[in-house]
């Protein structure tokens, strides 16, 4: 899968989850500090990261990724 | 030996203002001085004993002994004991080294049994639920007697053997155990007082027992108001507490203005500043904020944040309605629940929560409220740096002292109580997801919604705490134990009793299997258990059975889900499982220190370096928080860790070298 392609996926799950536009999420977006995700929003994208993209992640390396662009990254790996 | 007085020393009392109905009934000691008595009025039987000494005021002052301004009615005064300023003294033993200086009323008027056996109806305000305090009571005893009515023929059998001991605790003499000290209090009536008490300044004292000694004193202080209560050993009641109808079990502490009245207090419980009605605070139950009510509710290992709140009344029938908040679970500040509710063990309730709900068999999750509706994330607090650190802080914080300790504690945050919890919710969010359309995003499990994206993940992570829970069981008794073979070994892991899935219960701080609590009612009904001593000896003997019983209930879930059984027990197996317990185990402190973190970050800066930048704020930060790296309880698990990899190495190398020295075949 194209690394576009997963980033604007991962923005919608983002956008869903955290309640915000599409828009607003860049990039460079930090979750906690840019996008006010606290520990259970995390927790809930990390599962939704997971059904979107149907696999099944390591939590505690998933839990060190800051960034939309290191979500991306980080997911990329696993398809 | 006692003596009458001398004619001499009649008229030297007389001189010094002393009087006595008839002195004929007033009985001495040889060494009794009547130059250390003034202005002492005696009627009825009195015993004096040698006053020659000097009695310890303070810990640093000694005033002589003798008695002054006193009006005293059938008592027997100890050895070297000082007494000035007593409106009313009558009905007491007062045993040696006893202060006692400006009281108005110290008196014991009929028979007493000191607050023993008084009934408090506690966790249901609406009643039923009776429970009779006294002298000896544990946490698991006031559990059995409060929780387990489902069978009346227990609860009058037990009742009656409580009855029986209750009855020697009935007496028309009250005591003030040697080397008390008691100052400035207005009324002590029908209490019992044991030795080395130091009360000062109470209000009142009423119907009551102080079970104070000298490994572990009571001290009660200014402006206390207690009626109907039992205290126990090592506890502290001051400020201004008020308490009624309440019972303070060993090394508690309650104060600054706390009040309660029908609640049981167990070992090391913090009260102060706010209310309680009618609560069960079993072990280790904290409130410290003045606008928290706890009402009508079972705690243990609890704290309370501040504002908390319940209900318990609907406005129907009455307070009726009572809840259950299971071990280490916490209320977030201004959280409000509406009884009734049961909360699983070690969850955190946050936001104020309109509906009742029943998490049991989700553990460890967070409790909070979206759009008004109670929503459940499941297994949130296993990872959090809370959860961890309460493994650590309870048993560094038993102020228990006393020789016997009542209550019966077990500590661990795993256990066959909560890993049978953790089953149950892997079981429960795996149909919950598999009958769950993907077009939900909230399913509703007895009353808390549960995000349908949580199901499966939610599911992993109660799946790595059992991993951790019951392999970790394993390595433990592989850890110490010296094998030299794939038989010694078997030999080690052998349990003491059949593995079999038996369930546990907490009872107010100990771990049991029910069937062992069920054999032990059974024992009271028959009449096998006739007294109180056979049953805390029973409930003993329960408690030690804790290891091995729980390790036998590892092996049984072992064998379940792992295949795991120690009749085809191979090396390899025991490597696979070495293995899975190093690599989960880490991850989980790995989760617990990323959670750590977050201690430390941005968000956490927020409120330092006041009027500075962003330079100064991290200065800032760090000279008054410290860093990540450096903080204690950081380094601590990264040096569990760290003797994990170690202990993985020696365990997994000795095994290896089994394998290699006897290719697979292995004799004793």
């Amino acid at each position: 899968m194209e690394k576009k392609e997963i980033e604007s996926r991962i923005k919608k799950v983002v956008a869903h989850v955290l309640k915000l536009d599409e828009e607003e999420i860049t990039q460079d977006a930090n979750f906690i500090f840019d996008l006010g995700a606290d520990s259970m929003q995390s927790m809930l994208l990390i599962a939704a990261f997971e059904e979107e993209f149907d696999i099944e992640m390591d939590v505690e390396k998933a839990q060190e990724v800051q960034t939309i662009g290191g979500a991306v990254d980080f997911i990329a790996e696993y398809l | 030996m006692y003596r009458c007085l001398s004619d001499k020393e009649i008229e030297i009392l007389e001189l010094r203002g002393c009087s006595a109905d008839t002195w004929n009934t007033v009985e001495v000691k040889d060494t009794f001085l009547p130059e250390r008595l003034r202005n002492v009025r005696f009627s009825g039987k009195i015993r004096l004993g040698k006053n020659n000494g000097k009695t310890d005021f303070n810990g640093t002052f000694f005033k002589p002994s003798g008695i002054f301004n006193c009006d005293i009615r059938n008592c027997i005064v100890g050895d070297n004991v000082y007494l000035s300023n007593i409106g009313t003294l009558a009905n007491y033993t007062i045993e040696e080294d006893v202060f006692i200086e400006n009281v108005g009323v110290l008196v014991v008027s009929g028979v007493s049994t000191f607050g023993n056996g008084h009934e408090i109806e506690i966790l249901n305000e609406g009643g039923g639920r009776e429970l009779p305090v006294f002298d000896r009571l544990s946490a698991q005893l006031a559990y059995l007697l409060v929780i387990y009515r489902h069978s009346r023929k227990f609860s009058d059998t037990l009742k009656s053997i409580i009855d029986r001991y209750v009855r020697t605790r009935a007496s028309e003499i009250g005591t003030i155990g040697k080397g008390s000290k008691i100052r400035d209090v207005k009324t002590i009536h029908n209490v019992r007082i044991g030795a080395f008490a130091n009360i000062r300044g109470a209000s009142l004292l009423e119907e009551g027992t102080v079970g104070s000694n000298q490994l572990a004193p009571v001290f009660i202080g200014e402006d206390v108001s207690a009626s109907r209560f039992i205290v126990l050993s090592g506890s502290v009641i001051k400020d201004g507490a008020i308490i009624s109808s309440t019972f303070v079990g060993q090394g508690v502490q309650i104060g600054r203005q706390f009040s309660a009245e029908n609640s049981a207090f167990f070992a090391n419980c913090e009260a102060f500043h706010s209310e309680a009605c009618s609560i069960f605070a079993g072990p280790y139950t904290v409130t410290h904020h003045r606008s928290t009510l706890l009402i009508a509710g079972l705690f243990s290992f609890y704290n309370a944040g501040s504002g908390t709140n319940q209900s318990n009344h609907m406005y129907k029938l009455g307070p009726v309605h009572q809840g259950i908040i299971e071990r280490g679970a916490k209320t977030g500040s201004f959280s409000y629940m509406l009884w009734p509710c049961r909360v699983g063990a070690f969850s955190v309730v946050m936001d104020k929560h309109a509906g009742n709900f029943d998490t049991t068999d989700l553990p460890f999750s967070y409790i909070s409220v979206e759009n008004g509706k109670s929503v459940l994330t499941p297994a949130m607090n296993l990872f959090t740096v809370g959860t961890a650190r309460d493994s650590g802080k309870w048993p560094a914080r038993d102020r228990r002292k006393d020789t016997e300790k009542l209550d019966l504690i077990h500590f661990d945050i795993l256990s066959p109580f909560t890993a049978q919890k953790i089953l149950n919710g892997i079981k429960l969010l795996e149909r919950l997801h598999a009958d769950t359309p993907k077009s939900r995003e909230f399913v509703l499990y007895k009353g808390v919604f549960i995000n349908r994206l949580m199901l499966r993940t939610s599911k992993r992570y109660y799946e790595l705490a059992l991993v951790v829970y019951l392999t970790g069981q394993l390595v433990k008794r592989l850890e110490t134990a010296e094998f030299k073979s794939l038989p010694g070994i078997k030999k080690i892991l052998q349990p003491r009793f059949t593995p079999v899935q038996e369930k546990w219960v907490d009872l107010a701080g100990m771990f049991a299997e029910k069937k062992s609590v069920e054999y032990l009612m059974d024992s009271v009904v028959s009449g096998e258990i006739t007294s109180l001593d056979i049953l805390v000896s029973r409930l003993q003997a329960i408690y030690e059975e804790y290891e091995e019983k729980s390790w036998s209930w590892c092996l049984a879930i072992l064998k379940e889900w792992k295949d795991f059984d120690l009749e085809s027990l191979s090396i390899p197996l025991l490597l696979e499982v070495l293995e899975e317990w190093k690599n989960n185990s880490l991850k989980l402190n790995n989760m617990i220190l990323k959670d750590a973190e977050k201690e430390f970050d941005q968000l956490s800066r927020i409120g330092f370096g006041n009027d500075g930048d962003e330079k100064e704020q991290l200065d800032d930060f760090e000279n008054i928080r410290g860093k990540y790296e450096s903080n204690s309880f950081v380094l601590g698990l990264k040096q569990e860790s760290e003797k994990t990899e170690a202990l993985y190495s020696r365990l997994s190398g000795r095994l290896k070298e089994l394998t290699g020295k006897q290719d697979g075949t292995f004799t004793d």
